[in-house]
């Protein structure tokens, strides 16, 4: 089964506007399903990482429902089946 | 000589020859390691002056150690015989594989970035080529652009440089020349000396050759195409060469070195920036599922014709375009564009007889700099985002304070200040934007420290009797002045007392809030202090305080009066701790003898109650005789004045936080800008109660 994306719905311009993206490459980490989600899609990649590569501040990224910020970022694994959600966080004035 | 050993290389094969020696394979037999010798041959018009100094550059060159230099191990003389032991580069030269077509702009753009680094390094350390040229730049079978014979190019005989390994050439000898002619600088055929900005100029030779497979300025004899580089602008190359490089070359190959590239670090950080334009622009699915433009349908836009006034208002929620005639008593809102994000910089460019709206947004999903041409209906909406820090700077885009078009004769340029404090430039209209090196590499930057609002650099002002003199504004890092284009800062902080560190006249770290200069006085400059109001006589060399009766001297604006040089704006607030118009009403200030006094301008605006801020870039003037100017608060007030601050009238309320006030006027009909109301003859002063002996509100000192 493949890797899948919930886009959300600010970045559908950018996934000619599909809320879900399956990733057909198996990868094993979230960096690599990142890049095979830029390499679909680019303008994606700007607005859910920094020029650095860094995840942007307010932007989580989940997969399943385990925030990867406790799993590793970037090199949290993926594996079949993994659906990976973008969600801008909950702050703001 | 084959077979022979000179010191302990012993000589393999023969690999080239030239005028001044011949080439060889050697084996080290000490190191066990492939090498490349040259021999210089006995007499190959070196005197014993030049073969000294030719040792002693080629001694120098060897301390550089960077992957696209062709590394220089050794230098010695034996038997009267001069020979240099270098790494041994196999590739193919950029000359043959440049021939005839030139080669993908993807390749150009990779190997002008490396070599660019090759220069940069070089420079740095105070070397120079003066022979760079396609010939002396091998591929390497991994891609790999090493330069070759750095510091080794010598002033022989009549006045060519050349490196050892290329024929001798004399100006009488033209059969030669074209070897090495054709990336000379004019400069150096005006008989100048030649310094690191005739590398940068042979760079432009190198790209528009590899970009193309021709030379940019050609010619039958020496004399022909000598002619060519002092007088002849290079014929333009159009796709598949995109026009961001074709911009890096052309100012590679201006004539003046004082308007080229200063620094090889900024061609670099520029073909970097084009680089990352294609990559985007060539992606697989770009076009198909990522438009460059978004259409707002749902929102209201201002129908704008030609001859109307235009407000741009920027807040932390959107930005707002409003509309009116002349008379600017009534105003059409168009907007909130962009709801949501937060719009700290807006410009409006109406040069080369375009209109187009300039924007900067940022949230979480990062900081854009867009555009839009039809007046806010649609903005592009760039894939990537167009201003970013290049990778080896570790630092991330937070926010675009400022944007501010070039100088007139310079259409394509514009300016962005950005947060973290760093200036970047564009020289194409924006379709590549560059960091501004020399700033961000200045060695006071780890020392500067955010104010409240972020570490931002949110002013620039160029001079404009002096296109190679600009100011930034940085908080809190304090006023830099470039007098050199932009390679080199100076801090230009003395007098500007800063109530935040030990010592309160540092050389820099003062919180600047904003500084002005009028055209026609480009060396008297306004600057407003987190406390502290100040002016400079001599282009910021020194400042002298000019807080003569206002209520406090801590604030955010510094406007300039469009017309008279003596007169500038500001709007006092009451402390760093409460933030608000002082007593609670909202009191313009302005001077008209260059600080000697100011009048509070409070007609039309609320005296009770009117707990408000101004902020930094929330304030405009227009171009109208009276001037016209505007502000808007941090509450979402806008005020306007048509009789430059003698009444106001709120224009509108309810928005969202002011951040961003600009003024534009829309090309008239008849195709040309309306026209600037004639310059006043100097404005008389009114008579005035003078506030000089008044109080003004200061922190404990």
């Amino acid at each position: 089964m493949p890797v899948t994306f919930h886009i959300p719905g600010v970045l559908r311009e950018f996934t000619a506007g599909r809320s879900k993206v399956e990733i057909a490459q198996s990868p094993t980490t979230l960096a690599d399903a990142l890049s095979a989600l830029w390499a679909l899609y680019p303008g994606v990649r700007d607005r859910v990482i920094t020029e650095q590569g860094q995840v942007r501040e307010h932007i989580n990224i989940f997969i399943g429902d385990e925030h990867v910020r406790y799993t590793g970022g970037l090199a949290s694994p993926v594996s079949s089946g993994s659906e990976i959600s973008i969600v801008p966080a909950v702050s703001g004035g | 000589m084959i077979g022979q050993v000179l010191g302990h290389y012993r000589i393999v094969a023969n690999i080239g020859e030239g005028g001044m020696g011949v080439v060889y394979r050697a084996y080290d037999e000490v190191l066990h390691r492939d090498v490349a010798l040259k021999v210089v041959k006995k007499g190959a018009s070196l005197d014993p002056s030049s073969s000294q100094r030719l040792l002693h550059e080629a001694r120098a060159s060897s301390s550089l150690a960077h992957p696209n230099i062709c590394t220089i191990h050794e230098v010695g003389e034996t038997d009267g015989d001069l020979y240099i032991v270098m790494e041994l580069v196999e590739g193919k030269s950029l000359a043959a594989m440049s021939a005839a077509v030139g080669l993908a702009p993807e390749s150009v753009l990779r190997y002008g970035v490396q070599i660019a680094s090759a220069l940069a390094r070089a420079h740095d350390r105070g070397i120079v080529h003066r022979d760079l040229k396609t010939a002396n730049i091998v591929i390497t079978a991994d891609g790999q652009a090493k330069v070759l014979d750095f510091g080794l190019a010598k002033q022989v005989g009549n006045g060519i440089f050349e490196g050892p390994t290329q024929s001798f050439a004399t100006v009488e000898n033209t059969s030669s020349v074209s070897g090495t002619l054709p990336y000379m600088a004019p400069e150096i055929l005006r008989g100048e000396a030649a310094d690191h900005r005739s590398d940068l100029w042979a760079l432009g030779v190198v790209l528009y050759e590899a970009a193309s497979g021709r030379l940019p300025f050609e010619g039958r004899t020496g004399f022909e195409i000598s002619s060519a580089i002092m007088r002849e602008i290079p014929n333009p190359l159009g796709p598949p060469v995109p026009p961001g490089l074709w911009a890096v070359i052309q100012r590679c190959l201006t004539k003046e070195p004082i308007q080229r590239y200063q620094r090889a670090g900024e061609v670099q950080a520029a073909l970097e920036a084009v680089q990352s334009a294609a990559i985007v622009s060539t992606g697989p699915t770009a076009d198909a599922s990522a438009p460059r433009a978004t259409m707002l349908h749902s929102v209201k836009h201002a129908q704008v014709k030609k001859g109307d006034h235009l407000l741009l208002v920027g807040t932390t929620k959107g930005a707002f375009i409003l509309r009116s005639n002349a008379q600017r008593s009534r105003w059409e809102v168009g907007g909130p564009y962009f709801h949501g994000q937060s719009v700290y910089a807006m410009a409006f460019d109406g040069r080369a007889g375009q209109h187009r709206i300039w924007v900067s947004t940022a949230s979480y999903w990062g900081t854009l700099l867009r555009s839009s041409d039809d007046f806010g209906k649609s903005w592009t909406n760039p894939q990537q985002a167009p201003i970013r820090f290049p990778p080896n700077t570790g630092v991330s885009l937070k926010n675009i304070w400022q944007i501010v078009l070039g100088r007139p004769e310079e259409p394509n340029v514009l300016y962005c200040g950005v947060e973290p404090a760093a200036l970047f430039e564009t020289r194409d209209s924006g379709e590549t934007w560059s960091l501004v090196r020399g700033l961000f590499d200045h060695p006071h930057r780890p020392r500067w420290m955010p104010g409240n609002g972020g570490l931002a650099l949110h002013t620039i002002l160029l001079d404009p009797a002096d296109n190679q003199r600009m100011y930034v504004a940085i908080s809190a890092g304090g006023v830099y002045r470039t007098t050199d284009g932009g390679s080199s800062w100076t801090a230009q902080n003395q007098g500007i007392r800063c109530t935040s560190t030990p010592d309160k006249y540092p050389e820099f770290g003062q919180c600047v809030h904003k500084i002005a200069l009028h055209p026609d006085r480009p060396e008297r400059l306004f600057l407003q202090n987190h406390w502290g109001l100040y002016r400079s006589d001599n282009g910021a060399e020194n400042w002298v305080d000019i807080a003569n009766g206002v209520p406090s001297d801590f604030g955010f604006v510094m406007l300039m009066h469009p017309r008279n040089p003596d007169c500038v704006y500001i709007v006092p607030v009451e402390s760093d701790q409460f933030r608000c118009a002082c007593d609670g009403r909202l009191r313009v200030y302005r001077t008209r003898n260059n600080g000697a006094s100011w009048e509070p301008l409070v007609r039309g605006l609320p005296q009770k109650r009117a707990y408000e801020t101004v902020l930094r870039d929330a304030i405009a003037a227009d171009s109208l005789d009276p001037v016209g100017i505007c502000f808007g608060t941090r509450s979402g007030q806008l005020f306007g004045s048509p009789d430059e601050g003698r009444t106001w009238q709120k224009i509108l309320d309810g928005l969202p936080s002011v951040v961003c006030v600009r003024h534009a006027v829309v090309e008239d009909a008849s195709g040309g800008l309306v026209p600037a109301a004639p310059k006043a003859a100097s404005t008389p002063l009114r008579h005035t109660k003078s506030l000089s002996k008044s109080k003004t509100r200061r922190p404990k000192r």
